[in-house]
């Protein structure tokens, strides 16, 4: 049932798999493999406003993988307001062939260039592995933040602006129609005066 | 934005086994990204606080939204956990997401019945949270150029129409 979004994720790991490092033993296929993924799912970079950061914790291994513990340091808290979520987060098992996500909302504080880097993720390859693995997300990479200024230019509704603008045009029609208004108020009292007569 | 505070929930389950977590209390903060005018997706986030009363902590727990599987993330503060997810701007809907919260016991139990295709709710969660989505910001309704474009046209209509009028 819930299985469904799970080949798109995988594809996403393969993606991601070309930017994962797992240092460590080489020597045994043993034991949890984890592919991690963090993307950011914005159409646009604001500053002041949502950025949603997910880690994918794909296992590619034959053995679930244990204690994983997912630490992003790359958002310090001068240039980010952390709106929801925390960057450093730990899950219990991660079985074969499935996957995990984890998601962060942050807010840039500040414009400018920022580069996207990897999380660290640390994880036991097995029950009875001596030592943890290391293993580093894939880079979301350099990335722009618009200011706000300069999104609500392109994006706003201009419902003040189109006001102010229709308030400018008043003048030039109100003004000929009351002129017009008022002589044409003159001038039917006129004709039903001369009706009288 | 919408920052969101509930107040749960709720205390099912008074197994007999000790080992589990009895009249489970729940304090949850939860966050919807509101604006999709920004984004690809919009993330439902929440994190929570699970006490028991017999003390119990650190216990894995699973999640279940909406038919999806979930494992409830583990934060670094003790017995706090997360329950994230992203979700396509188009299936979202606004209204109430409730996230049933499992221990491993009844969540292995969940998945046992969803294998047998029996009915998985007949097994009760240990607590469930109410995520509130007040709607999704999608852009505005209708476009001021449109609308400002619209009135343009009504006036001179309104003004030509009266000028052949008079000159008729």
């Amino acid at each position: 049932m819930f299985i469904g979004s799970m080949k798109v994720q995988f594809l996403f790991c393969i993606a991601a798999a070309l930017l994962v490092a797992a240092y460590g033993e080489e020597d045994d296929n043993d034991g949890a493999r984890l592919l991690v993924a963090k993307l950011i799912h914005n159409k646009y970079l604001v500053e002041n406003m949502d950025v949603i950061v997910k880690y994918t914790v794909y296992n590619t291994g034959n053995a679930a993988a244990l204690e994983v513990e997912i630490t992003d340091n790359s958002f310090d808290p001068d240039n980010f307001a952390h709106m929801s979520g925390e960057l450093n987060a730990r899950i219990d098992r991660v079985p074969p062939n499935t996957n995990v996500t984890h998601t962060v909302v942050v807010r840039p504080r500040k414009p400018g260039y920022f580069n996207f880097t990897s999380a660290e993720v640390l994880y036991r390859r097995k029950e009875d592995a001596p030592r943890l693995q290391v293993a580093d997300s894939s880079e979301p990479g350099l990335a722009y933040f618009t200011s706000y200024k300069e999104y609500d230019k392109k994006f706003s509704s201009h419902v003040v602006d189109w006001a102010a603008f229709a308030v400018m045009t008043l003048p030039s029609l109100a003004i000929p129609f009351a002129l017009w208004f008022s002589s044409k108020r003159k001038y039917e009292k006129l004709s039903r005066n001369t009706k009288k007569h | 934005m919408k920052y969101l505070t509930f107040f749960t929930i709720i205390q099912i389950i008074t197994s007999v086994f000790t080992e589990n977590c009895q009249k489970p209390e729940v304090t949850a903060l939860a966050y919807i990204t509101g604006d999709a005018t920004i984004l690809t997706q919009i993330a439902f986030t929440t994190q929570f606080s699970l006490k028991c009363i017999n003390g119990i902590k650190g216990i894995s727990l699973y999640a279940e939204v909406n038919g999806k599987a979930l494992p409830a993330v583990r934060l670094s503060a003790e017995n706090k956990y997360q329950v994230s997810w992203t979700d396509d701007i188009k299936t979202t809907f606004s209204g109430d997401y409730s996230i049933k919260l499992y221990d491993e016991e009844s969540y292995s139990a969940i998945r046992k019945a969803i294998r047998n295709s029996e009915d998985p709710s007949s097994i009760k969660p240990l607590a469930v949270i109410v995520l509130n989505n007040p709607g999704i910001y999608m852009g505005p309704w209708i476009n001021s150029e449109f609308l400002a474009a619209l009135l343009a046209i009504f006036v001179s209509y309104a003004a030509f129409s009266a000028k052949s009028k008079l000159l008729a």
